[in-house]
Formats: C-alpha cells, structure tokens, sequence
C-alpha cells in the first residue's frame, strides 16, 4: 500500500491531539511530552555547461528535502518524517526513483521494562549486518526501512533477543513504495560478562550472537523452479578487553537465484575477522573477509541499490578529502570479493624528539580486494550451481588496491599540517562498470593546512595532486576556508584535470561556497563547477553527474 | 502473555522460510518457435518491448529471454525489438561493416524519452507499471508477462482486408477494434512494422571478443504506419459490443525494410491516460 498524504495528515491530527493534551496536562518528570525533530533542503539550479557535460534537468530546479518529528511520552514513542522530490538532485537517488511529496516513514514504539515493540518503520541490524541491515544513507538516496512489526525483548540479564516480520522501502512516489517481499529476522545475543557471574571480569566480554532471516517472494516465474523462501543464518563472536576487541562472522545463504548471480542456485557464504588492539598513543586494526554470493533481496529482480536485506561492510578506508573520496572509491563487490585491511596509528608524545612541542600523529593503512577463485560448470543443467569456489580463494583479478600514510602535526600554537600520501590501484571496469577500460595506479598527495589568525577566526587550505596515466590523467585541487566564527565560513576551491600523460581537455572546477551557523541550524549556498564523481558511505556508492549551478542547503535540528 | 507470545511467533515465522531445491526444474531453452497453447479469444495477449541495441553488451543475453518467453506463449505474447539510444543504437562504421546500420526510428526514441529507461537491456510489458514503474527489467518480464495474460480482455483487434503490392510496395490495411467489456477513456491504436532476420553486427559479452557476427536480428521494430502514438480509435464511454474500424491506405514500405516476406504488422491498442496496451495481435504482411 502507498501511504497518501491523508494518511500523513492523519498522523499529523493525532500527533498534535497528542501535544494539546500534553499541554493540558502539567509534566510530571520522565513523562513529559518531548518533540524532537529535525529538516533538511537541499536546492539546486543549474546552468547547461557543455564543457564539462552538465545537462540540466527540463525544471532547470533540483530539490530533495525532509523533515523528521519525534515525539515521545513515558514509554511511547511515536514519529513520522515528511518528503519532497520536486523533481530531485541530478543523480539522486541511487536506485529506484524518488518523486513528489508525501510522507516517507512512521511509526509507533512502546518502550516499556524488558519489552520493546514498534510498529510501522524501522531500522535495524544483527551483528554487522551481514544477515540484515535495514539503514538509510539520505545522502546516497539509499533507504530500505521495514515496514511492518519488530520486538526486541530482555528475558533475563545478558540475553538479548529481536525478531521482526515486514516489507522493505523500495522508492519514492509521493509517499514511499514498497518491495514484492516479505522479510522475517530473529536475532539472539549472548552477554557472557552480564549472564554468568563467575565470567565476569572488569573491562571484558564475550558476545554470542546467532540470527536467521528469511524472505518470502512469490514464484510467478514460468521458466525457472524458483525458491519462494529463502533463509540466510549467521553466527557471530566478539571479544571486548581494554585493549581488544575480536570480530568474527559467519553467514550462510540457502539457494538464492537473483538477477545479480544470473540466476543460479549455489549457496551463498560469508566469513570475515576483524582485530583492534588500542593502548595510549598506539592502535592496530586488521580485518580480511570473503564473500561469495551474498546478494539478498527482498525483490529477486531488484537493482543493486534496492531492497538489500544484508549489508556487506567493506574493508577500504573511507577518505574524507575530494580527490581520494570522489574519484576513484571502492564499492564491495557482494558476490565475489576476498579483501583484507590493515591499519596502526601511532601518536609521538609532545616532548620526545618526534614528538616536538605538540606532538605528532602517524597513521598508515593499507588494505586490497581481489576477485575470488571460481570454476565455472561447464555441463550445468541439473543443480544449476554456476561455479565452484572457496572462501578466501584468491582469484587473478584485483579490484582494488590503497596504500596510504598520513602525517599530522601541530607545528606552533598557531599552525598545524597533515600531509598525506595514496598510491591506488583501481578496476575500473567492475568497480564503477565501465568495459574496456583498464587498471587504474594512481599516486596522490595531499597537504592540510590549519591556521589560528585570532581566537574566533581561522584558515584552513588543502593543497591536492592526483597523477595517473590512465583514466582522465591528473587532477590538482586546491582549497581555502576562512571561518569567522561562530556564525560564518567562506570556502573557494578550484580542480583542474590537466591531463598530464592523458589527452583531456583541461578543465578547471571552481566552486565557491558561503555558510552560517546559529545554534542548530545551518545555511549554506554554493556557486560553480561540480566534477562528476562518485558518492560513497560504508562500500555502497552512487554516481553524480557533472553540475553547474547555485546550490542552497538549510539544516536545523530541533 | 504477550511477551511470551510474541517472540515464539516470530521465531516460527521465520525458521519456517527455506525452500531448498536440490535439482531446479527449469526447462532446458527451447529453440523451437512455438510449445504452448493460447489462451484464445476474450484474454489478454502481451506486447513485449524489448528496448535494445547492436551496440549493447548486454542486450544478447535479454533477447534470449524473449526469445525463450516467445516459445512458451506463442500467439499470447507479441514481442517487438525497439532498438533505441544513440549509445547503443547508432552506426558506428559504414557499409559493409558489422554496425553500419541505423536500426533507430523516431517512433523508438520518443518511447526512449517518454519512459526514462535507465539503461538497456531493459522493456515495457504491455506498458503496465509494476512497482510503480513501467520499464521493467528482463528478469521480470516473465511474471509481469504472467500477471496479465489471465486478464479477461476489454478489447479484440483484428487485422482486416491486408493488401500488399509487391511491385509497388504498397500496403492497405483495416484494423478491427470490438469492444468485450465496458470501459471508459481515450484510447488510441497503433500499428508496427516489424522484420525478422536482418543481419548485421551484435555485441554480446558472453562471447570471447565481445562481438558477434553475424547476427540475426529479428522483431526489429521498422516504422509506425499511423505515427509515435496512433490514433485515436475510442473515448469516452466505451460500451460492449461497440466496434471501430481503422484504414491506412496507400502506406509505403519504408526503405530499410530489406525483404518484405521477412515483415510483421502489429496492431495494440492503449489507455492514453497511463499507456497501458489493452490488447495487441500480430500478422505476417504477406500470409
């Protein structure tokens, strides 16, 4: 069913009934009627610019905007967020179109001792999410609440247990749509340190975890035999200790033929460690994973964005600087991937000889992904299994490669750099799908600058180089902000792909940008080029198309 | 109560949910033209438009599926290949080189433009929006398919008196409309010219190389004989046992049919209002 924006004024009715009683009523302590909420706009005009290939929308107007309104009394809990698309962001969202205006999530929650039930939308996950995550990402345009009923219930100290049945969000058409499936999860969780006394031991645990989710799609497929059920369990341990924490998963996926795995009927399986060692001034971390077939969609047909029930975390640093964030970012690969990361930290104390005054802050990270080995069946007309593989087994093909060291340092009272350091290895063709296209090495580097001019006011300047033989060449980028605070930030930046050993056709990206910030709330407005690029969070990316324009944007929190 | 009740339905909801199938059922592809039985007069058939190119990887491995969904219902599915895009469509090379030919025709583009389809391989099943979309991909087309063919049809269309001049090259044609149930609306007709086994370049990503040639086209979409959207045949109400009849005179073939023993006429008429194809049939243009 699609909820109209009768049924959000409904809600609305009997929300504000809710405020007039409360306002009827003195508060009494923790049952106060509480409202919380908060908005966001983000607006766009945008001006053709052939020269970099941005083609505005027939409105020549982008607008995605939404607010969200909690409030809550005593042990309930009740919310909603309103959304307009009218038409939305170039390239937005990432999957399945998000038109018009209507109402987007709501729900109910009653919140009481050991008892936790919700109805309507929600979010959730078990364990790392390799069994289920149901998130959003507003910025990606991914979203895949539920919509149905979840119960998470305490039955004794150190035992944690969730299950939930519902469909998924699938897009937006004023007012959100919903999946052909139907998803059930349960999720147990054992705190040894809480149930077993005699385990317990300051500072450390052990967590079980186990949890089974199954969808239910129908089979009105004339050609295949399709499974109409089909379950995913996993099991999972952590060790927490002052000093470490262990991470260990695995999941198993019953036949799961989907578009994605062209329709095969081979198990899916997933296993991944991860290890973090921290002490004062030093941390470690390590993980490596491997997946095989591990799309699971609530819709058998769905894209790559929509109706994912799991989520396969990825082992690549997420960078925040354009360059590295932009260009060339890793998205995992569900269904074929063994990848492992690696990364230490190290602060020199202030007085030693690297140390200097202020001290100085290292950190180096690596990590790299491959495909993994499979053997196609040949003669593949009874089990139709597609391949054969093994988890960890390492096939020919890379994916994805980042070697990075970063130098942080407060060099007076006034100054501080970071100067990085990236050598990337990129598959262009699998990662971002574009055939023919070869490997892609590439070597950045990047200098920060941070600098106190008075105690309200700073500056602040990136200093950026991209160079690669293949793909579009080099980039430079360069960036300076004054913040005049509390109120007020001023940025320019400027890229410019100027090719080097690739022919281009030299073109710079300004950007101008002005921001103000009073308490909660912030506006900012920008003018100028932006590059096509790609947009990721957490392994999942979207293109954005190349723009050129004024852009708004209004964020308060309330 | 509750709580002990609540979690136990859970759980037993879901542990209920594994179908495991050892060894699928699944019909080996049939390479014979036609295996199933019509559903006959009175029920809907289904226009498939296979939104492809010759210059599409991954268009091949979707034309299978047509081809394959062709072989199960016969005469209830008519299947048109609407090549389109000028990524995917366009010559690349000239005469006699794999892909020198322009499939595209302006009817194909202005459906490209009008249903947004996000990239090919990609189809519009009757032109019926399923999960709030009417481009649907073609994994789906064999449930979509599904969904309406157990319809009770509201329309019949019939081709009438076809004349086909060989030496002129000239076509006369009546299309029969009678109306099965009661409805209301605008409704237009549209009429296809299609040719099968035209031979030119594909590329295909399941073979070593990426190309394939020669490849035989066929359902390719050649011309509309009454424009991009038709014409109007009802509107209003429309009541059971009403009929229409459209003539298209004097139609030329078009120069880049190649042979027109090779060529279909399809006529399918749609609800303005939300494009969807209520009824479509399909004949040889020289029986």
């Amino acid at each position: 069913m699609t909820l109209t924006s009768r049924t959000a004024l409904s809600i609305l009715a009997v929300l504000s009934v809710l405020a007039t009683s409360a306002q009827q009523d003195p508060p009494t302590g923790a049952n106060d009627l509480q409202v919380h909420g908060n908005f966001n706009i983000d607006g766009q005009l945008y001006n053709p610019d052939e020269e970099i290939g941005a083609v505005p929308p027939p409105e020549d107007w982008g607008l995605n905007a939404w607010g969200n309104l909690i409030i809550t009394k005593g042990a309930f809990e009740a919310g909603l967020r309103l959304e307009s698309y009218t038409p939305p962001l170039l390239g937005y969202p990432a999957g399945e179109p998000y038109t018009g205006s209507g109402l987007g999530y709501r729900y109910a929650r009653y919140s009481q001792d050991d008892l936790d039930i919700t109805v309507g939308n929600f979010f959730e996950q078990f364990g790392s999410g390799l069994a289920f995550r149901s998130y959003e990402e507003r910025y990606l345009g991914v979203d895949n609440a539920m919509d149905g009923v979840r119960v998470k219930f305490k039955p004794t100290t150190g035992v944690y247990l969730k299950g939930f049945i519902g469909e998924q969000r699938l897009g937006f058409n004023s007012g959100f749509t919903k999946g052909p499936g139907v998803v059930r999860g349960v999720d147990l969780e054992l705190s040894l340190n809480e149930l077993l006394d005699s385990l317990a031991v300051k500072g450390r645990n052990l967590v079980i975890g186990g949890s089974f989710v199954s969808k239910y799609q129908e089979d009105r497929d004339p050609l295949l035999e399709l499974p109409e059920n089909v379950g995913l369990w996993a099991a999972r341990l952590n060790y927490l200790s002052p000093h470490w924490n262990l991470y260990a998963e695995y999941a198993h996926k019953i036949n799961d033929p989907n578009s994605s795995n062209n329709n095969i009927y081979k198990d899916g399986e997933a296993l991944m460690f991860n290890a973090t060692y921290v002490s004062k001034g030093l941390g470690v971390s390590a993980g490596v994973h491997s997946y095989d077939n591990m799309v699971f969609r609530s819709n058998r047909a769905a894209g790559p964005f929509d109706l994912n029930i799991n989520f396969l975390p990825p082992l690549a640093k997420q960078h925040t600087y354009n360059l590295p964030a932009t260009l060339y970012p890793y998205a995992t690969q569900p269904n074929n991937e063994v990848a492992g990361q690696a990364e230490v930290f190290y602060k020199w104390k202030k007085g030693t000889a690297l140390g200097g005054k202020y001290g100085t802050k290292l950190a180096v990270n690596g990590s790299v992904a491959y495909a993994l080995d499979t053997l196609r069946i040949v003669d593949d007309t009874v089990t139709y299994d597609g391949y054969t593989s093994s988890l960890f087994g390492t096939g020919d093909r890379m994916y994805f490669s980042d070697f990075n060291v970063e130098l942080r340092k407060k060099v007076s009272s006034t100054w501080e750099f970071a100067l990085t350091y990236l050598n990337l290895g990129f598959d262009i063709e699998t990662v971002q799908g574009k055939p023919g296209k070869p490997l892609i090495y590439a070597d950045m580097v990047i200098l920060e600058g941070m600098h106190k001019l008075s105690d309200a006011n700073s500056l602040r300047f990136e200093l950026q180089h991209l160079s690669t033989k293949q793909d579009h060449g080099n980039w430079a980028t360069a960036l300076v902000e004054f913040t005049f605070s509390p109120h007020w930030s001023l940025t320019v930046m400027d890229q410019y792909n100027y090719g080097g050993a690739v022919e281009t056709d030299e073109i710079h990206y300004p950007l101008g940008s002005v921001a103000y910030t009073r308490g909660a709330s912030r506006i900012q407005v920008n003018y100028g080029r932006q590059r096509a690029g790609i947009f990721c969070v957490g392994g999942v990316c979207r293109a954005v198309p190349a723009a050129n324009g004024l852009t708004v944007s209004i964020a308060s929190t309330f | 109560m509750m709580k002990q009740l609540l979690l136990p339905a859970l759980l037993l909801a879901g542990f209920a949910g594994c179908d495991v199938i050892e060894e699928p059922d699944n019909p080996v592809p049939s390479t014979n033209a036609c295996e199933g039985v019509s559903n006959g007069y009175g029920f809907r058939r289904v226009l498939l438009e296979d939104l492809t190119g010759f210059r599409c990887p991954n268009c091949p491995a979707a034309a299978d599926v047509a081809k394959q969904l062709d072989g199960i219902y016969c005469e209830d599915l008519v299947v048109v290949a609407v090549h389109c895009t000028g990524v995917f469509a366009s010559p690349t090379t000239t005469p006699p080189d794999p892909f020198s030919t322009d499939f595209r025709t302006a009817a194909g583009e202005a459906y490209v433009s009008a249903f947004s389809p996000p990239g090919l391989p990609n189809g519009l099943v009757s032109r019926r929006a399923f999960d709030g979309s009417q481009i649907v991909g073609e994994d789906n087309w064999s449930s979509a398919i599904a969904d309406i063919l157990g319809e009770p049809a509201q329309f019949e269309v019939t081709f009438q008196q076809v004349n086909y001049d060989t030496g002129t090259e000239t076509l006369d044609l009546q299309v029969k409309l009678d109306v099965l149930r009661d409805t209301v609306g605008e409704h237009n007709l549209v009429v296809y010219l299609l040719e099968d086994g035209v031979i030119e370049g594909q590329e295909d990503n399941r073979v070593p190389g990426g190309i394939v040639y020669p490849y035989t086209h066929n359902h390719v979409l050649r011309d509309n004989l009454n424009g991009t959207w038709g014409t109007q045949v009802f509107n209003g109400a429309i009541t059971t046992g009403q009929s229409n009849v459209l003539p298209i005179n004097d139609y030329v073939l078009p120069a880049n049919v190649l042979e027109p023993a090779n060529c279909h006429l399809v006529a399918y008429i749609y609800r303005v209002d939300n494009d969807e194809v209520m009824q479509v049939t399909e004949r040889k243009l020289v029986e």
